[in-house]
């Protein structure tokens, strides 16, 4: 979505700031009428070909998105025709639904405990990557690699078999007489597996911590290092305070993002939510909803209250930032 | 830009937008006549494996052979995503002429007016009369049997003997004893006595052998109690290491046959549908022994059933009933077709199919055949679940965890169970 939006900025065919025409003689005026049917003609034309990101957004995008804000309002089977029931489904959510207050809580602990793990991790890679390494564009990509694979089938599948009864982390305890659980089957670890599987994939904001720290200008450091300030030292009060943009940026990014899991826990769990509903994903209690219990309107609800949870986190966010976030222009 | 470039720009969006609409037109179904002159087109949906699909696709053939004038398209998709694609495509007006089914999804989808009533329609005289009330809903005939199971015990001789046990007998063992012998098997070290799995239908048999019904109309009809004595099974198994621990159970419980217990010669003895006999004797290479379920202290049935294993059924918006019906129709009573499908469905119930099909069959079908001959006469009979059961073995399988991994107390797991149930399938 987000690429979509760049583009459609990127297509958008610049115009000229249109001069007020001075009083000019009648074969000048002319010549400006010309003008601007040559302009309205290449508005033309930009729309034309503008015209299949249109029709993609309305009906691949904003089409759906109004249809699922009505359907929430109703009781839709698939099988069977909606009927509005106006509110129950989102009155329901709150007073009746236990799973729902449930996958909710497991999708907050999972967003409050491997984002901020995440960021820090990546950070302190980056930190280590900025050291002048040789072969930096090397370790980088490795270290992006799980970013690219981690929503995958295939890793979700992969971590199923490493923390099995006999899987890697097992055999690996095993060396120090540690004997394991079924570390994905038991509901008080299950999550947990999840979480390292987020931080995992840290290098994403890897990159992006790593570009940051690139802005920052090296003479900040060779005056401090004058002054007689340690490596800990110069970190606290240089590095940390101009990277809070990039920090905010990131935190951002991946809260929205973290929310909106869904393959993780639906390979992983066998696409149950469980043991136990230990790992019942919001997003995969709202398919659950929606294709295993025929609750469709139910399901449009669920997305519609995550939409609006995850704009007001956002918000918060926002307003947050104000009071830590260092921008190098204001004062 | 000059008035020929112009012109050219025009004739190029003309021309992509000409494509465009084109290749819309192909990738639609084009209402189904369009293909093949006066040919009519249905589209026949159904899960499964490889196998399947290879097994099907010969007998689409065989059929589109006798039937020149019907052009059968297989609607094939994995078990996971199937019930996801029917549903949407019956909301999208675009239903599958005739659909797989399987018996806890019936009512769901008869109950919500998707399927054809195909009383008259599929001559169903030489099939199990008894069988095939079960594809009935409020005394319509919404779909047709292909073949049934039973959910029955599977043992591995071979194991049992190293561990010095001997096969039990089957007709008067009980749960206790059941129980006994997997911490025997166990305690001599190597394998695993048993392994469970909290299926509904082992609960629907545990329930009949107490005098109760799974479903009673749209409510449960299985009580606290029974629920509770069921758990005790799994706890006594878990205590007695007669079974893994929960952990490594519910992580077995979420693979297939092939990956049990008894699959790779790692256990004894295992519940499992009697076409499963078929890929549990392939991974362990062994010969494997079905067995009755054990019974209740006292119970006067033995609580075990035929299930279909699935159901054809015709949709209710279908354009061609009449070609729908003849392909249920030459897939349950043609025994060219039963030739090629053999089991794979389950076993056939039509009599005179059957007997044609019979020394085709491979030798472990031969065997859960005689099984099912030698226990016949001691089944209970089979009705459609209610609609929402398609939730059940979520339900149960959640709440059994949860007891089992000391979450909640029997009682408070028993309540839950049934509060949940109930609301599934009274909705």
């Amino acid at each position: 979505m987000y690429a979509s939006m760049s583009d459609s900025v990127s297509v958008t065919p610049e115009r000229a700031p249109v001069a007020q025409p001075p009083p000019q003689p009648p074969g000048r005026r002319r010549r400006v009428r010309q003008v601007n049917v040559h302009r309205r003609r290449e508005a033309r034309t930009a729309y034309v070909f503008l015209a299949p990101w249109f029709i993609g957004l309305f009906v691949i995008t904003v089409g759906p998105i109004l249809a699922s804000l009505y359907l929430s309002f109703t009781d839709y089977s698939l099988l069977e025709p909606a009927t509005l029931v106006g509110l129950d489904n989102y009155d329901k959510m709150f007073t009746e639904d236990d799973r729902f207050l449930a996958s909710l809580k497991v999708t907050t602990i999972y967003v409050v405990v491997s984002v901020p793990l995440q960021l820090a991790f990546a950070l302190a890679l980056a930190l280590a990557l900025d050291r002048g390494l040789r072969g930096l564009p090397f370790y980088r990509s490795v270290y992006y690699l799980p970013s690219l694979l981690g929503g995958s089938v295939a890793i979700a599948i992969l971590w199923r078999k490493i923390f099995g009864t006999e899987g890697l982390v097992n055999s690996l305890l095993g060396l120090f007489g540690i004997e394991g659980t079924g570390w994905v089957s038991d509901p008080d670890t299950a999550l947990g597996t999840l979480i390292i599987l987020h931080v995992w994939t840290f290098g994403a904001p890897m990159v992006i911590f790593l570009a940051g720290l690139r802005q920052i200008p090296q003479s900040y450091y060779e005056a401090a290092a004058v002054d007689g300030a340690s490596r800990i030292r110069q970190f606290w009060s240089i590095t940390l305070p101009l990277l809070t943009p990039i920090i905010f940026f990131n935190l951002v990014l991946e809260v929205i993002k973290s929310f909106q899991s869904f393959t993780q826990s639906f390979i992983v769990s066998g696409g149950s939510g469980g043991p136990a509903d230990s790992t019942l994903f919001y997003t995969l209690y709202l398919y659950l909803k929606g294709f295993k219990s025929y609750e469709m309107g139910y399901a449009a609800a669920m997305a519609w209250v995550l939409l609006l949870l995850i704009a007001g986190l956002t918000g918060v966010n926002f307003i947050a930032s104000k009071y830590w976030v260092f921008y190098g222009d204001t004062k | 830009m000059n008035p020929s470039s112009r012109k050219k720009m025009w004739t190029a969006v003309v021309v992509s937008a000409a494509l465009m609409t084109g290749a819309g037109a192909c990738g639609g179904d084009g209402g189904g006549e369009a293909a093949g002159g006066d040919k009519v087109r249905i589209t026949f949906a159904y899960w499964g494996s490889d196998a399947r699909q290879k097994l099907t696709d010969q007998v689409i053939q065989k059929f589109e052979e006798k039937n020149p004038t019907i052009d059968v398209e297989g609607d094939f998709s994995n078990w996971d995503s199937y019930y996801e694609k029917i549903a949407t495509k019956v909301a999208a007006n675009d239903a599958p002429d005739v659909m797989s089914i399987e018996i806890r999804g019936l009512s769901e989808y008869a109950g919500r007016g998707a399927l054809a009533d195909l009383s008259g329609k599929v001559p169903a005289a030489d099939l199990d009369q008894q069988v095939l009330t079960s594809g009935q809903i409020d005394g319509k005939q919404y779909a047709i049997p292909t073949g049934v199971n039973a959910f029955s015990m599977i043992a591995n001789p071979s194991v049992l003997e190293k561990a010095k046990q001997k096969l039990p007998d089957d007709s008067s063992w009980t749960w206790d004893q059941w129980i006994g012998l997997a911490k025997d098997i166990s305690g001599a070290g190597g394998v695993t006595g048993a392994e469970y799995n909290p299926n509904p239908a082992w609960l629907q048999i545990f329930a009949a052998q107490r005098g109760e019904k799974m479903y009673d109309g749209t409510k449960m009809g299985v009580s606290a109690e029974t629920l509770k004595a069921w758990w005790s099974i799994h706890q006594r198994l878990i205590e007695t290491k007669g079974s893994p621990d929960a952990a490594k159970s519910a992580e077995i419980g979420a693979t297939g046959p092939e990956q049990s217990l008894l699959g790779t010669n790692a256990g004894a003895m295992g519940m499992w549908w009697s076409n499963q006999l078929n890929a549990l004797s392939k991974s362990s290479g062994q010969e494997l022994t079905l067995l009755r379920m054990p019974k209740a202290e006292g119970a006067s049935t033995s609580g075990m059933f035929l299930q279909p294993a699935m159901f054809y059924t015709a949709s209710a918006k279908s354009e061609h009933p009449a070609e729908a019906a003849k392909l249920i129709d030459f897939l349950v009573n043609d025994p060219d077709a039963a030739g090629i499908l053999l089991s794979d469905r389950g076993l056939p119930t039509n009599a005179k199919v059957l007997a044609a099909v019979k020394d085709k069959l491979p030798p472990v079908d031969q065997k859960t055949l005689a099984f099912v001959d030698q226990v016949k006469s001691e089944l209970s009979p089979i009705v459609a679940p209610p609609k929402g059961a398609l939730q059940m073995e979520d339900i149960l399988k959640r709440n059994t965890e949860e007891l089992l991994f000391g979450k909640v107390t029997p009682d408070q797991a028993a309540q839950k169970f049934l509060a949940e149930a109930n609301a599934a399938i009274a909705g």
